[in-house]
């Protein structure tokens, strides 16, 4: 459950998925931020990561999250989460993610939201 | 009540050092009865820690994790020791998201995670040697 690896599942337009799995660190994060930017910069708007298969994270993968985060809100996008661990959850909550992205307890209603507001 | 548990570890200069630290915790939590998610909020503390020192300390950082048997009031405690210039704990800023996401460092977290993922953080540090105490207890928040 440590080795990352980061998997874009679907695409459509202006809605795409990022499955992630392992340890957030600065290098995952980096890898993140990449393949996000890559998506913005092809028009994506609604960006959904799903954290099902990430047990931990840290500090530094963190900050490369908020980076993406502050790219999809300055192009008036929403970056949601789905499907966090209790205590990647408590974190989120702890920093105050929820003001600013959305949170879903899985992906089917993750879509399902960000579907009907795109 | 049993003898402390005690695992002490020397980090390596290798990348994710931290995560031996996070398995020496996982060893010892499971045997205390920790549940699942608070030994991964303890995890990602200690992981906190260890990244602080590694990234601020200077020569080797120790790592002491000690389990308390005590039944339902067993606890977890987690020494982190470098030996770098050390800090102003007061000088220390609380991080807000709504400035990190406007400003150009979004990093500065770690001390505030750790305070709220652990029971209690205590920080003792001169030039030449800073220790985090991190305590968990079985039953914490």
């Amino acid at each position: 459950m440590e080795t990352f690896e980061l998997r874009p599942v679907e695409s459509d337009g202006s809605l795409a998925i990022l499955e992630v799995t392992g340890y957030i660190n600065n290098e995952g994060g980096e890898a993140i931020s990449r393949e996000a930017c890559r998506l913005l910069d092809q028009g994506v708007r609604s960006l959904l990561i799903d954290l099902q298969a990430t047990r931990i994270i840290n500090s530094i993968g963190i900050s490369l999250l908020l980076e993406v985060l502050e790219r999809t809100l300055d192009l008036g996008g929403t970056l949601g989460f789905c499907c966090l661990s209790p205590s990647i959850a408590k974190t989120f909550q702890i920093m105050g993610l929820a003001q600013y992205a959305r949170l879903f307890p899985d992906r089917t209603t993750a879509l399902s939201e960000l579907r009907r507001r795109s | 009540m049993t003898e402390p548990t005690r695992v002490r570890l020397v980090l390596p200069q290798v990348a994710d050092a931290e995560l031996l630290a996070a398995r020496a915790v996982q060893e010892i939590g499971v045997r205390l009865g920790f549940a699942r998610d608070t030994l991964e909020e303890v995890k990602l503390a200690v992981v906190e820690a260890c990244l602080n020192a590694l990234e601020h300390g200077s020569g080797k950082v120790e790592v002491e994790v000690v389990g308390h048997p005590n039944g339902e009031g067993s606890r977890l405690e987690v020494l982190v020791t470098d030996h770098g210039p050390g800090f102003d704990l007061d000088k220390v800023p609380v991080p807000y998201l709504e400035a990190k996401l406007h400003g150009n460092r979004k990093r500065g977290w770690g001390l505030e995670l750790m305070r709220h993922l652990m029971d209690r953080v205590d920080v003792v540090s001169e030039p030449g040697f800073t220790q985090v105490r991190l305590l968990k207890r079985r039953g914490g928040q």
